[in-house]
């Protein structure tokens, strides 16, 4: 039982001296998920864009300021909405074709997200007008219409109370 | 039907431009209410009375004279739970009620509005 205990423990330290052994299953991570380093020469820029299987011609990484994403290229901001349903896609669940470059930001554009690329039906001045025009329109036809309410043509209910009195139509001597 | 839309889309109109011969729905007649009738007028009986009232809790504003159906609604609902719908007589009289005090208290505004035109053309007249 213990030799036991002890070969597991053996492994263990193995294991955690050799972690690119456990890192995919616990981390989820591999090192093929970080991109390369900043290309800084024109024979690294090709290899690079060999890399995400680019043409060197569309091939332009982030800005390295700190922020960038080392050599991974800045493709074109297209969401899955505004790409072609027809188009005889590889995956067309994604509208992705073979060995096609993922965008940096693709969680986000994906077609159950945001729609980066939408095509607006008219453009947004319309869309701001509409809304505007309804809201202040509302607004002012009631400060307009504020002292010229409608009412029930009738006086307030009457109340019985000591010294008061009130009437019908019909006459008393009925 | 006409004649309703007219008075209820002008009233507003005719009560912000015209406030001397268009009372307000929330002011009280100003004529002595016997002025021009010359056989009188039959006087509204209230028939509950504020024991009963107070004793049935009936909110503070049902206490018109519509009171007594109201209480003999409620009391008729209270008998007859679950079987509410027994009580479809007594409703009728109580909704009946409410509508002749509603046509009472739209003639009494007619009166009013019509005692005040007559009394601005006497004024214009002398």
């Amino acid at each position: 039982m213990n030799s036991i205990i002890k070969s597991a423990k053996l492994s263990n330290t193995w294991l955690k001296n050799n972690a690119i052994l456990v890192t995919a299953v616990r981390n989820h991570w591999n090192k093929d998920y970080k991109p390369g380093p900043y290309p800084k020469t024109e024979a690294e820029r090709v290899a690079a864009a060999d890399k995400y299987g680019l043409h060197p011609s569309e091939y332009k990484p982030y800005p390295d300021d700190g922020q960038g994403c080392g050599d991974y290229p800045n493709l074109p901001m297209v969401s899955g909405d505004s790409k072609d349903p027809f188009y005889p896609w590889d995956n067309p669940e994604l509208k992705r074709n073979f060995n096609e470059p993922m965008h940096a930001e693709f969680d986000l554009i994906r077609e159950d997200r945001y729609d980066v690329s939408a095509k607006l039906r008219y453009p947004l001045w319309v869309f701001w007008a509409q809304f505007l025009g309804v809201m202040f329109g509302t607004f002012a036809l009631y400060s307009l219409l504020e002292n010229v309410k409608m009412f029930h043509p009738a006086i307030p209910r009457q109340y019985p109370s000591p010294g008061k009195k009130h009437y019908t139509f019909e006459r008393a001597d009925e | 039907m006409g004649n309703s839309v007219t008075t209820y889309a002008t009233g507003g109109f005719n009560l912000y431009f015209h406030p001397e011969i268009t009372p307000s729905p929330l002011e009280e007649p100003t004529f002595d209410p016997l002025m021009g009738f010359e056989n009188g007028r039959k006087e509204r009986v209230m028939i509950a009375t504020e024991e009963e009232l107070r004793s049935a809790k009936i909110p503070l504003d049902e206490r018109d004279y519509c009171a007594h159906h109201l209480l003999a609604y409620r009391s008729c609902r209270r008998d007859n739970w679950p079987w509410a719908a027994k009580c479809h007589h007594g409703k009728h009289a109580y909704l009946n009620c409410r509508y002749d005090d509603f046509v009472i208290r739209m003639k009494e505004y007619e009166r009013e509005r019509r005692l005040r035109v007559k009394q601005q053309k006497k004024a214009a007249e002398e």
